[in-house]
């Protein structure tokens, strides 16, 4: 094991904050989650008792009848935000003194550096980058993860859960949530900055990054797999044009398992909708129009996580393969 | 629900007082660390100059001390109170004089003083009116008459002066405009006449205080107490900043820099190497400052002020040569640039002549670079230039391309020419008008002429060929003749066991398999040519054959004996176990003539040439340098065998009496195993050796039949320095180079060695080690590079050499690429390697040849060594030198001896020099004495009847029995002689020269058995400082020049004719004196 290798990796000034995200982010969702429950087992105790809420609080701890209804901004808030605030700064400075920017050698064209790696905000694109041409994964994908989050609020039926932490009332978005942040933005940083190697290969923690090493890996077009050629649609067509039979098979072909995925996905994103009372209740609440943009989404959110199992254990590289682009 | 509750709201009346007092308190901490990091921890450099202003001010100030002392103390010496009193005398006797001039020019600067303000007032006003009145236009001709008038006036207006006049008192005057123009002008020429006068009043004191300066300057150099008591006290308050030095040349960049230019700032920590801290004149140890040898502290001045001269600070700053960042401040590694980013890092010291190659790429032998030249001479002789090629390294072969690449060129543009000029005389024919006609037959005339240009052009091109063809050399011996030179069975034993056999050797060993080496033996063995059969030769005297050995020179270039007992130079390969390989006849042969070739080879038609292809055209089957194109198409050939050993023009005995010595130079138990596969090998045994020998480069140092169009197949390696890192291979050894583990598992004592000089070092010392770990079943997939014979010294130097070998980043004017005489020198040296002149020459000053070190040639037998051509270009004529090199024995039919010094035992060779090299080697040795080109020599005042007499008592007389040493042709008293005869002066000589060298010949040749002090200096001429033979009574004329315009009329006759006045030879003449 060359714990050498993982140990330049994590040491170099740049990855700084990716080794804090592989510890702050699960202390902050933690975090969350205390007080989303505290707040769901406030929740319970009050629709228990309709004229405790009257009175209550509504806060986590115990409640005393002394106290004020509301507290002031300043300096109640404020003060916590100036010991924050002294304190972050306080981290900067020691984090600018230790550690100095790193300023390279001037580049050359003739060598590029081996791996070459995006900025570490941007890690997540690159790894998608793998799994779909350059047009999917660096124009649309990004798009879509833009206006998904924009379509976010119209498409919020369910009125609970604003303005304070709970886990009960909002499942459906805490999990959606946890899934495309945590499971394929952060997970792909993660794998982008310890996992990949020179030649973007993929190194265990332990591996040696060694630029020579040769691996073997074959990726097949799903239509390659089935042996599309194009030889039962040459018959259709103007012999002059015969030459385009392939190109037009493997079109025509790559839509069924593509509308394949829409149907499967579809119908397990809509069950999951439906899959308790509460989701029922807010399904009803929903316009045609907010049901299919959200339906949407998921299933685009789920071809990510789909694409790249097909990639690392089928070795599939394009499912859609066309002139113009492929999926 | 709780049993207790909190009193308070814990939102509001939790205190958070504390809190806030913390994390100020921290804030406050990392505030005063940044500040400190600031002042101090990016500035390492403050510390240093706080410890060199102590350290140094402490070392100035007890050189101050004794100094002072030593003043004192000279200060009391009688000749220094001499002078003393001489200037004040001096200066006494001139007092009144300078006194009464002084008070005359007082006088006059105040009657200047006087004048000054009325005269720039009048001068104001009256240079106005001019410019008005010139202003005026000439058709205005009142205006112009009343400006006139005006200005008139204003010349005429009177000003009030108080003009001084002498003994103090003051005149109340008036002066108008042209008085006032003339007073000024006339104080001003008076003023300086005095001056000049009161200059020569001083002169004698002035010339007293100078002798007096002069005086102290030769009895105590170096800084004076007062300066350096001025230094110790400016160290003491050294002003602690940033010290650095901007170089920016327009237009360019320096390492990369871009058009900022260079900025070095290494004199921030390095003090002692700024001139205005440690003057030039001196220089700054560590012992100096009282600092332990290991202590890293970087205060010394500049270790070799010499080159600081060439190099001056303001123009080449630091890291140009020693790489490293000039910029960086932070920290040592920063600075030194020995981190992963910086692409120029500071050379190691054994690495550090490295920064001299990049500008003296074109040098073959860098002045104060010693590691550097060591690394071209291995380049070359170690054969690396076989495979690898270099930029203008011995690129002979490259050079005749391109030479028939142009006459090619010119051929075409030959033929256009003749085309264009039948149109043109065409076109004349049809041409409508006369002038038109013209016009076209005169510039097809200019054409016509405009090709016999061209012709001359391509005959120069032709005989460079030619003189190529005679100039490509390879390293090793020529393998087409191995069937007459050499015992079969040692080939594979040598290609197996090649540094156990010889471990002096040149050659590197090859990674062969036996199979490999079968194949390859075979190949040689049977692609040699096989005849015409050499002639046999009777045994020699091998007892005369090592004398011989060791007083002909040989060991100039051979070494012979082997471990400590090895004696001579590395030129050449060591001849210990000669005796064990090499055929007899064939080594008679080659030491008569190394350059006898059986077979002339023909480039053009690609084959040696046998007697069948000239009795194709009844020829006789003759080749040489006289008859060197070929029979079948008159192309040029090889007709000398490709080796730098010069002929000796030895007598056959004496050859066959070497030859016999070199046989007996074995083991006594050599003996090699039987190699009976290399007879009738498979036509798939050959083809797989002349494989084996393509992939492995052999024809890159070796003549083999069938490759002699072969490639170097190396990579080329001119700018290696500047190769990126990742294009270097480390294969398997990457990680352990990152880490700093060397190959053989220790710890690097460097550290990382995953650079450029890592993987030199690694590579020079074992070529194999990159493929360590990899899986090649197939040898000819291993890497190729043969393990090179060599020293850790030499991979040092050989290091160097790479890593300075550099894209250069510097700017076109800082390569070393003179356009004066100095190029001739560059160029010279070249050659003077190349043939190894300096084996038997001294020709730079304080360099030493091979000879000098040898037993043979100690003490009283130093006489013997051969001459000192440190004065060449002064001494000789060019003219009498491009024939002396091209036959050294200035002879065409007696021509075992040598052809000036016939007495010296040592030979100068024949080294067949092309005629572009003697030219080379002449214009070298012009520009190393200065002489200018073309040569034209001195004139020389005839010489008188009466002269010629005085000049042959001279010669004759016992105090300088010059016939006693000198040569005269006389075999009798030749056996004696050990100086040159005289005969030769007129046409060798330069009478300059000669003038010198008699008057002092130890100046020109330390050590010379020629007496010095024969003349002594007498006013402006010398004359001779023996007794003076009467007829020179009354002789007013120079006594050496006479004696050299005698020896530059000497003839054969005049020479007898003194011979029989010489006193007898063991006569107690003065030489010895």
């Amino acid at each position: 094991m060359n714990w050498h290798q993982i140990w330049e990796v994590a040491s170099a000034p740049d990855n700084v904050p990716i080794v804090a995200l592989l510890f702050l982010v699960p202390f902050y969702v933690w975090y969350a989650f205390r007080q989303a429950l505290a707040n769901d087992r406030l929740i319970d105790k009050l629709s228990a008792d309709p004229a405790l809420a009257k009175t209550e609080h509504r806060k986590t701890e115990p409640w005393n009848p002394k106290w004020e209804r509301e507290v002031h901004t300043w300096p109640y808030l404020m003060r916590v935000e100036l010991v924050a605030a002294v304190l972050v700064t306080a981290l900067l400075m020691v984090w600018s003194i230790t550690l100095s920017a790193p300023l390279e050698e001037p580049s050359n064209p003739n060598v590029t550096m081996n791996p070459a790696k995006a900025p570490w905000y941007f890690l997540g694109l690159q790894e998608m980058l793998v799994y779909f041409d350059p047009w999917i994964a660096g124009v649309i994908m990004p798009t879509l993860i833009i206006v998904g989050l924009m379509v976010v609020p119209y498409i919020d039926a369910n009125p609970l859960g604003n303005g304070y932490y709970t886990y009960k009332q909002r499942k459906f978005a805490i999990w959606t949530f946890l899934f495309g942040f945590i499971g394929l933005w952060v997970l792909m940083i993660v794998i982008g900055t310890f996992i990949r190697g020179p030649g973007w290969m993929w190194f265990w923690p332990g591996q040696t990054w060694d630029a020579q090493r040769v691996e073997f890996a074959v990726n097949r077009n799903v239509d390659q797999i089935f042996g599309i050629n194009g030889s039962w649609i040459v018959h259709f067509m103007p012999a002059a044009n015969a030459s385009y039979a392939p190109i037009l098979a493997r079109i025509i072909f790559g839509i069924f398992p593509l509308a394949l995925y829409f149907i499967v996905a579809g119908y397990l994103v809509h069950r999951m909708l439906l899959l308790t009372d509460f989701s029922k209740k807010i399904f009803k609440r929903m316009t045609l129009l907010q049901m299919m943009t959200m339906e949407l989404f998921l299933i685009l959110m789920l071809s990510l996580p789909v694409k790249i199992l097909l990639r690392l254990l089928l070795r599939i590289k394009y499912v859609w393969v066309t002139p113009w682009f492929s999926i | 629900m709780p049993e207790q509750l909190p009193p308070d709201d814990p939102v509001t009346s939790r205190p958070m007082a504390g809190l806030v007092l913390i994390s100020v308190f921290v804030l406050m901490l990392t505030v005063s660390w940044s500040l400190y990091d600031e002042f101090y921890g990016l500035r390492p450099w403050r510390k240093y100059q706080a410890e060199f202003s102590s350290a140094y001010s402490n070392y100035l100030d007890k050189e101050y001390k004794q100094r002072r002392a030593d003043e004192q103390k000279f200060y009391a010496t009688p000749q220094y109170l001499k002078l003393l009193a001489d200037v004040k005398a001096a200066t006494d006797a001139a007092r009144a004089k300078d006194q009464e001039i002084g008070q005359q020019i007082d006088l006059l600067d105040r009657q200047r003083a006087a004048m000054t303000d009325s005269f720039t007032t009048s001068r104001g006003l009256v240079g106005s009116l001019t410019y008005q009145l010139e202003q005026i236009s000439e058709k205005d001709k009142s205006g112009k008459e009343s400006k006139l008038k005006e200005l008139n006036d204003a010349k005429a207006q009177t000003f009030d002066v108080a003009w001084p006049v002498e003994g103090g008192k003051i005149e109340q005057d008036k002066f108008n405009y042209d008085k006032l123009n003339g007073l000024f002008v006339s104080i001003m020429q008076a003023k300086a006449k005095l001056v000049a006068q009161r200059g020569d009043v001083d002169q004698p004191a002035k010339n007293a205080q100078d002798k007096l300066n002069e005086y102290v300057k030769e009895q105590l150099p170096g800084l004076a107490s007062k300066d350096l008591f001025s230094l110790s006290q400016s160290m003491k308050s050294l002003d602690i900043h940033i010290r650095q030095i901007n170089v920016n040349p327009t237009g360019t960049s320096l390492n990369n820099l871009g058009g900022a230019g260079l900025v070095d700032r290494c004199q921030s920590c390095h003090l002692g190497t700024d001139p205005l801290v440690v003057p030039v004149t001196m220089t700054l140890t560590k012992a100096d400052l009282g600092l332990a040898k290991n202590n890293d502290a970087p205060f010394t001045s500049h270790p070799d002020p010499d080159m600081m001269k060439y190099h001056p600070l303001e123009k080449f700053g630091c890291s140009p040569c020693h790489g490293g960042n000039g910029r960086a401040l932070d920290t040592v590694e920063k600075g030194h640039g020995r981190y992963e980013h910086w692409l120029w890092p500071l050379y190691y010291k054994e690495n550090f002549n490295a920064g001299c190659q990049q500008c003296h790429a074109s040098d073959m032998v860098t002045e104060h670079a010693p590691v550097l030249n060591r690394a071209k001479t291995l380049y070359r002789e170690k054969g690396c230039i076989g495979c690898h090629r270099f930029q203008g390294f011995d690129n002979q072969d490259e050079e005749l391309v391109s030479a028939r690449q142009a006459i090619t060129q010119l051929d075409n543009q030959k033929q256009d020419d003749r085309l264009q000029i039948a149109q043109l005389n065409k076109k004349g024919d049809t041409a409508p008008d006369n002038e038109a006609a013209n016009r076209y037959y005169t510039e097809a005339t200019n054409l016509t002429v405009t090709m016999s240009g061209m012709d001359a052009k391509i005959e120069q091109l032709d005989r460079r060929s030619a003189n190529l063809l005679r100039e490509i050399k390879k390293v090793g011996p020529d393998l087409k003749e191995v069937r007459m030179k050499i015992h079969k069975e040692w080939i594979p034993n040598w290609l197996k066991h090649t540094h156990e056999w010889r471990p002096t050797t040149k050659m590197p060993q090859f990674r062969l398999q036996d199979d490999e080496i079968q194949a390859i033996s075979a190949y040689i063995w049977n692609s040699a040519i096989a005849g015409p059969e050499l002639p046999k030769q009777m045994p020699g005297n091998a007892a005369n054959g090592k004398v011989l050995f060791e007083e002909r020179g040989c060991e100039a270039c051979h070494s012979i004996g082997e471990g400590p007992n090895m004696v001579g130079g590395d030129f050449a390969a060591n001849l210990s176990r000669v005796g064990e390989k090499d055929n007899y006849d064939y080594l008679v042969r080659w030491i008569l003539n190394p350059r006898t070739r059986t077979r002339p080879y023909s480039p053009f038609e690609h084959k040696d040439l046998g007697p069948e292809d000239y009795a194709k055209h009844n020829l006789p089957f003759v080749f040489d340098l006289d008859h060197s194109r070929s029979p079948n198409d008159g192309h040029e050939m090889i007709v000398q065998q490709m080796t730098v050993m010069p002929s000796l023009r030895l007598t056959v005995e004496d050859a066959r009496d070497i030859a016999s010595y070199l046989e007996t130079q074995k083991h006594a138990d050599a003996s090699f195993p039987a190699a009976d596969f290399m007879d009738n090998p498979s036509p798939e045994t050959m083809q797989h050796g002349k494989e084996l020998i393509q992939h492995y480069g052999c024809a890159g140092c070796h003549e083999i039949s069938g490759l002699e169009d072969e490639g170097r197949i190396g990579t080329e390696l001119t700018n290696e320095g500047s190769k990126p890192i990742e294009r270097l291979d480390f294969a398997l050894l990457t990680e352990d180079a990152k880490l700093g583990v060397q190959p053989d598992g220790k710890k690097s004592p460097r550290g990382e060695w995953y650079d450029l000089k890592g993987f030199f070092d690694t590579k020079l010392s074992d070529p194999a080690i990159f493929d360590r770990g990899k899986y090649k079943p197939d040898p000819m997939d291993r890497l190729r590079m043969p393990k090179p014979n060599v020293t850790k010294d030499d991979i040092d130097a050989l290091t160097t050499f790479l890593l300075g070998s550099t894209d250069p980043t510097l700017p076109q004017e800082y390569m070393y690429k003179p356009a004066d005489q100095r190029a001739a020198i560059q160029k010279g040296w070249w050659l003077v390697t190349k043939y190894n002149c300096i084996g038997c020459h001294q020709i730079g000053i304080g360099q030493r040849s091979v000879l000098m070190g040898l037993p043979q040639f100690q003490a009283e037998n130093k006489q013997n060594l051969p001459p000192v051509l440190t004065s060449e270009g002064a001494r000789v004529s060019p003219d009498w030198l491009k024939a002396f090199l091209a036959n050294p024995a200035l002879s065409t039919t007696d021509v075992n001896r040598n052809g000036v010094r016939s007495y010296l035992q040592v030979r100068m060779p024949t080294f067949f020099l092309s005629d572009d090299e003697i030219r080379t080697l002449v214009s070298f040795f012009q520009a190393m004495s200065s002489q200018p080109q073309p040569y034209i020599p001195q004139k020389i005042e005839p010489i008188t009847t009466a002269e010629k007499e005085m000049a042959r008592d001279l010669f004759t007389s016992t105090a300088a029995p010059c016939l006693k040493c000198h040569a005269t042709g006389d075999p009798g008293h030749d056996k004696s002689a050990i100086a040159p005869n005289f005969l030769f002066a007129k046409e060798r000589l330069q009478p300059g020269w000669t003038e010198r060298w008699i008057t002092n010949p130890a100046l020109i040749a330390p050590g010379t058995a020629m007496p010095s002090g024969l003349f002594k200096r007498d006013g402006d001429r010398w004359v001779f400082s023996g007794p003076v033979p009467s007829s020179f009574k009354g002789y007013a004329g120079d006594h050496a020049n006479l004696l050299v315009r005698y020896m530059f009329e000497l003839t054969p006759e005049e020479q007898r004719a003194l011979m029989g006045r010489t006193p007898s030879g063991g006569g107690s003449g003065g030489a010895g004196k």
